[in-house]
């Protein structure tokens, strides 16, 4: 429960900057289609136990426990898998009639899978973390945060890396992946060797 | 017949570098950019232009004094450790006393096989093993009616887990290969080489950001070697020993490499020449297509 409470706040510092300003009303940005363990959304200050068919607004920070895992259908069509471990924010997820229009969440900790729904029109797709922000049109890839560093590999698709530090950018294509470390450039991206890709499809693979 | 003789006796080294495919690839967070003189490390799907031009020790009249090379590799993975490469090049010789000899050399296919990736250690093992086929390249260029065999051994090691501040950067590889020719008077040859590389974008993201130019950023100096000797009955072939300083800069899919050819013995070479390499990474380019990927890809 400490553990839990830990990452709560971890995911509140992490997504100040992101987190939508003003006392507006939560917007329903996607709901609870996969769930393992007792998993946690925080709304208003509060820690809600989630389950299946659970609404997620904007603003909700979402905690995986140790044990766990989640599966979330956004607004938009697209899939996010989180892993054990992993608090996410969701700061904005803005759609209309099926299309996304500005999509930003907030990674504190862990890893999550995230198949993009492709849009007609460029619409954002952000997940920052502390070390950096990773950006996306449609693809299906992962993003992984670590104290000091993140990591994100690529299965369909493009990532664009950038440093929170440096601003300098990193393209990563299909089949590809690339680190980032705190205060650094991003590392050259490179191929992913298979058993790469499959430890983080096997962590964030949820029944 | 005997200028043709003493050309290729000159050329020897030449035509190992055309045999040698060149390319980038990567172990954990360690890229190991393009080489221009030594092969690669690994399979890759890749596509890139090599030219070198080398003044050569001329043997009298008639005999070559100059060499220019331009060189085409494809690289084609099969599976996501298992590739080969088709490289062919098209040779003029500037011959002592005037003229110029021009034409193809033998067309080459090597098959590479990625056996080690270590990723937490940067450090790459992998096998390879050239084929060049006989009479399909030009005699005038020194193009063999020979052709051979060569098994090769390929090792790669980054420096970056060791606890060395600003020297994490460097990176070291060697090869190894041994030459064996079909049939007389072509020698059997045992090819030895090395590269020290030190890695700008290395340092800038795994040890310490400076602020530095952009195009700094993406930059590797890098110094390669490449020793070439006759096994058993020389025909007339001599050691020899080229170094090759320059420099790597790498975009996005994409890298150019300058590097200056120094010969280290006289029969590798009478002056300082110069090699350039435009290096496509396929495999970043067209990433979601067959021609960037293994024909039988996982997952």
């Amino acid at each position: 429960m400490r553990r839990r409470d830990l990452m709560l706040a971890a995911a509140a510092m992490a997504s100040t900057s992101a987190a939508p300003r003003g006392g507006a009303a939560a917007e329903a940005a996607g709901s609870v289609v996969g769930l393992v363990g007792q998993c946690v959304v925080e709304r208003g200050g509060r820690p809600t136990p989630l389950k299946l068919g659970d609404s997620i607004a904007v603003t909700d920070t979402i905690a995986v426990p140790a044990d766990g895992k989640l599966k979330l259908r956004m607004s938009d069509g697209s899939i996010i898998s989180l892993a054990a471990g992993t608090t996410l924010t969701v700061a904005t997820y803005q759609a209309a009639g099926g299309q996304r229009q500005n999509a930003q969440l907030s990674l504190a900790q862990g890893l999550i899978r995230a198949v993009v729904a492709p849009v007609e029109r460029p619409a954002a797709f952000e997940v920052s973390t502390a070390v950096g922000t990773a950006a996306v049109r449609s693809t299906d890839w992962f993003i992984e945060a670590k104290p000091g560093s993140a990591q994100v590999g690529v299965l369909s698709g493009s990532v664009v890396l950038q440093s929170g530090a440096t601003h300098r950018e990193v393209t990563i294509p299909a089949r590809w992946g690339a680190r980032l470390e705190a205060g650094r450039d991003p590392v050259e991206a490179r191929v992913w060797a298979p058993q790469e890709f499959q430890a983080v499809i096997a962590r964030t693979d949820v029944p | 017949m005997g200028r043709l003789a003493r050309a290729m006796s000159g050329l020897a080294v030449a035509i190992c570098w055309h045999a040698a495919a060149s390319a980038y690839t990567a172990s954990g967070d360690r890229n190991f950019p393009a080489t221009l003189i030594l092969p690669q490390l690994a399979p890759g799907d890749e596509f890139y232009l090599n030219y070198i031009m080398l003044p050569l020790t001329a043997s009298g009249a008639g005999s070559a004094n100059r060499t220019s090379s331009l060189n085409a590799t494809w690289g084609k993975t099969i599976t996501d450790n298992f590739g080969f490469f088709i490289e062919e090049s098209y040779t003029a010789l500037d011959i002592d006393g005037g003229g110029t000899q021009q034409g193809w050399q033998n067309l080459d296919g090597s098959l590479r096989y990625l056996a080690v990736n270590d990723l937490d250690h940067e450090f790459l093992l992998s096998l390879g093993l050239d084929r060049e086929t006989g009479g399909t390249g030009a005699a005038r260029v020194g193009a063999s009616p020979s052709g051979a065999t060569t098994p090769q051994l390929y090792l790669a090691k980054g420096l970056g887990d060791l606890d060395i501040g600003y020297l994490r950067p460097l990176a070291i590889t060697t090869y190894g290969g041994m030459t064996v020719a079909d049939k007389a008077p072509r020698p059997d040859v045992l090819n030895t080489g090395f590269t020290v590389e030190y890695s700008i974008p290395y340092l800038q993201s795994k040890v310490q950001s400076f602020d530095l130019p952009d195009f700094m950023r993406k930059m590797t100096p890098m110094t390669e070697v490449l020793i070439t000797s006759p096994i058993g009955r020389s025909y007339g072939a001599r050691t020899t020993a080229l170094i090759a300083p320059g420099v790597s800069y790498a975009g996005d899919g994409w890298e150019l490499a300058v590097e200056a050819l120094v010969p280290a013995t006289r029969a590798t070479g009478s002056g300082v020449g110069v090699t350039a390499q435009l290096h496509f990474a396929l495999d970043f380019l067209f990433a979601d297509s067959m021609v960037g990927k293994p024909l039988f890809a996982s997952p």
